[in-house]
This record gives C-alpha cells, structure tokens and sequence, in this order.
C-alpha cells in the first residue's frame, strides 16, 4: 500500500473504527511518514469534537472528592520516601543554660559524643540494611526467575496447552519470544534481545482476532539485557485463533497500538 | 461573539494547567476538573449509559491524567482533544469489559442530564456544542451514523457494516466523507474547541 491509501485510512483510525489488520499496517506506515502523523493529529481533533454531541451531565460532587483525596495520598506516599532524614534537636542551647560554665562545656562534650555516637550507629545500621537488602532482592530475584521458569513449563505441560513463536519485526528485528497459554486462557509470554525501552514507554502485548481491533494485553519493560516476562490472560476469543504482536506504547499502556510492531506470531 | 467568549478560556490556559498537573500540582488537577468534567462526563454517560461507571471511569480518567501528564505535547495537539480521547478511550473500554463480562448495561439514557453549572464554561461550550450540533444535523444519516457507532459505541468498520447490513466499502467510503464535510463544516464555522 502507498501512503495515499494510508492517508485515506486517517479519519477512521482517529475514530479508532479501523479494523485490526489496516490498523497494524496504518500504523507502521505512521512510524515512518511525518505528514501521515501530522495529518492524524487534525483527524483526531475533529472526532473529539464529537464529544459535544453528547447531552451535558453533570458527576455527583462526590467524584471530585474521591479524586483529589487519591491524588493527596499518591502524593503523600512519594514525599515520605523523598524525606527520610534523622531528626535533629531544634535547640540544643536549650540543654545547657541552666547549667554554670563547666556544665555547660561538659555537657557540651557529652552532647557531641552523643551526636557522634549516634551518627555512627545510624551509618552501621544503614550499611547493614544496605547489604540485608541487597541479598535479599538478589534472592528474590533467584527465586521469581525459577517461579517463573516453573510457571513456563507448568502452563507448557498442562493439556491442551498451546505455544506461538512471535518473530522481531521492524524496529525490534533482533528479538524473539515465545507466548505459552493453557486452554484456560492463562499464558505466559517470555521474549529475549528486546531494544531497551526510551523513558515514559513500555512494551505491550496485543491480542488480534480476525478483523478485530486488537485487544489490549499487559505491559512489560525488559532487564538490562533485553529478556522480560509477563504473565497475562488470552481472551476467550483470542483462544483458538489469534495473532500476538508486541508494539511500545505509553508507560501504562494504550487502548489501540500506537508504535510498530516489535514481535508478532504467525497464524 | 465567539472569539470574545474563547478568549475567556484560553486554550493554553489548559496547556498550562496540565504542565503545572505534570509537576504534580493539586489545585491543578483541580481546576482541571473543573473546567472538564462535564464535557468528559457527558461522553462517558453516552458511552455507558450508567451514572455509576460513568462516575468511576471519570475518576480513573482524572487519576490517569494525575499520572500520565508529562505524556500530554502541546506541540503534537490540544488539551481538548487528549482529554477527550483519553476518557472516550477508558470508556470504550469499560463498555467492552462489561460486555464481555456479559453485564447488560442499564438502559434509561441520559438519566443523568442534571443542571450543569459553572457558568463561563458552560457557555463556551454550549457554544461549541451548537456548533456541533448544527454540522451534524447538515451530515446526511448515512455518514453520521457510522461516526456515531464508531465513537460512541466503540465499533470498528466491519462491525459497523455488519451492524448497518452495509457492504464494508461502503461504511469505509461513508466514514470518510463524513468525517471530512465534518471537519470542513467545523472549519467553516471558525471552530477549533479548547
Ligand atoms: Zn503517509
């Protein structure tokens, strides 16, 4: 296809009414074509005018309510992490007023080799925690690859079991993986040599059923070698005849793919 | 009258906004709010037809623009349109998960069509909705419906086709003129929404 066809297709993905297949394709073509992109962005604004077609209404009160105290104790819990500090006395003249000259050089004295002591002890025990934490997320990290690895091969050898080679493609050419799901739909995707993930991005799985726009699957981000895991549910429908395909989407995911495809499967 | 009452909700007033909501700033997010939930809410009742979900996409909407912010370019497009998208887009997709859950959605359309408030907004975009209005009303039905099965109910092509007893070319070809008199009639009337 040439990218006047693409450009045809633009109205109706930004309606997001493109059938599976002409979307993967539109989108691929837009990784590659500035104008396509540009010209998407205006398509877009028209179908969000759309929105005004719908009679106005109005949320309870309670919405907002809800909303604003999420938001307050995301936030809380992200300045808490950030302020982890030793508190300090707030007026350490305070202590030694009411003593006379000696008192108060020796409680002087005294309330530096407090202070030492204490810092001392505070660096020992941060360097204990330090060393205790590192063992134990390289333990658990020893642990979750043979969970995983056990995971893998329980969901293989479980009857009716199925697994679809996804082959790198595009931008991802280097990669591989391999997606194992039980007749119950619970599946197991493990894929290798990914290119890292640009801040903001993640990879995402996508699930496609005939013409269907494809369907949303989990997301994943690779280790410093490109290998990742991800454990996910096929759709009932996706069960008997699917294409799987990985694209990188917006940390969190997107409802449709926005990016080229990385790997996909072969029906 | 309509450039007098754009200016009073200056399109980068939201960039800013959402730039100040990046550099996680409540009152931001509040304000926000504010100036978009009633636009956002009406198309998440006409997506999913009930008061309670449509409530509770509306929050995941909001916490998703809490987090996702920095995401939002203004150089790639407008304020409007992201938010519009992002909660058309969770709409669809709670609408889908209810389907596939088999949940019959509760008819009873917009049961929820309360006074709306906040007066400078609210013309604005009572405005715009005129605007709107108007254009469709000018679209022959068999353009305007495949727009509206594809936004608001989510469909893609072939289901429309299927839905309409349309042969698919025909849907593609209608799609597409529709959208592009709506855009033409829209561009007409001066009317970019902020
Ligand atoms: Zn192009």
């Amino acid at each position: 296809m040439a990218h006047d066809d693409y450009k045809e297709m633009l109205p109706a993905l930004a309606l997001s009414a493109l059938d599976a297949e002409d979307a993967l394709a539109l989108h691929e073509h837009l990784s590659e074509c500035n104008e396509c992109r540009r010209e998407l962005a205006d398509w877009e604004n028209t179908a969000a005018s759309l929105a005004l077609s719908a009679s106005p209404a109005e949320p309870s009160p309670h919405v907002r309510t809800r909303i604003m105290n999420a938001v307050r104790s995301d936030k809380g819990a992200r300045t808490q992490e950030a302020s982890r500090v030793v508190p300090f006395p707030k007026n350490p003249r305070a202590v030694w007023t009411s003593f006379g000259q000696v008192g108060a050089i020796a409680a002087a004295v005294l309330f530096l080799v407090l202070i030492v002591w204490i810092f001392v002890l505070w660096q020992q025990n941060r360097a204990l925690r330090r060393d205790m934490d590192s063992l134990m997320s390289e333990f658990r990290s020893v642990q979750e690859d043979a969970r995983r690895s056990q995971e893998f091969l329980a969901i293989l050898s479980s009857p009716g079991a199925k697994v679809a080679p996804l082959r790198g493609n595009g931008p991802g050419a280097g990669a591989n993986a391999q997606l194992v799901y039980d007749s119950s739909g619970y599946a197991m995707l493990r894929a290798n040599d990914l290119p890292p993930t640009p801040a903001g991005k993640e990879y995402q799985l996508w699930f496609i059923v005939g013409n269907n726009p494809p369907i949303p699957g989990g997301t994943f981000t690779p280790d410093d070698i490109g290998r990742a895991e991800l454990t996910d549910r096929v759709p009932a429908r996706a069960l008997n005849s699917a294409v799987f395909a990985v694209t990188l989407e917006p940390t969190g995911g997107s409802r449709a793919p926005t990016s080229a495809v990385y790997l996909r499967s072969t029906l | 009258m309509s450039s007098s009452l754009r200016s009073e909700l200056p399109h980068h007033h939201d960039v800013e906004l959402l730039k100040a909501v990046a550099a996680k700033n409540e009152a931001a997010l509040g304000q926000l709010y504010d100036r978009y939930r009633l636009i956002l809410f009406s198309v998440l009742m006409r997506i999913l037809n009930n008061r309670e979900e449509a409530e509770d996409v509306l929050q995941e909407v909001f916490l998703q623009v809490w987090r996702r912010a920095a995401d939002f370019d203004a150089n790639r497009g407008k304020p409007f349109t992201w938010l519009v998208t992002l909660a058309r887009s969770r709409g669809i997709d709670r609408l889908r998960s209810l389907a596939s859950r088999e949940r019959v959605v509760t008819a009873g359309a917009n049961e929820a069509s309360d006074e709306v408030s906040d007066a400078a907004t609210d013309a604005i975009r009572a405005e715009q909705r005129g605007v709107v209005n108007d254009a469709l009303a000018q679209l022959p039905e068999e353009q305007k419906r495949p727009l509206m099965l594809a936004y608001f109910d989510g469909l893609t092509q072939t289901e429309i086709a299927y839905k309409l007893g349309a042969p698919l070319g025909t849907v593609k070809t209608r799609m597409r003129s529709g959208m592009m008199k709506l855009r033409e009639l829209l561009s007409a009337r001066g009317q970019y929404f902020e």
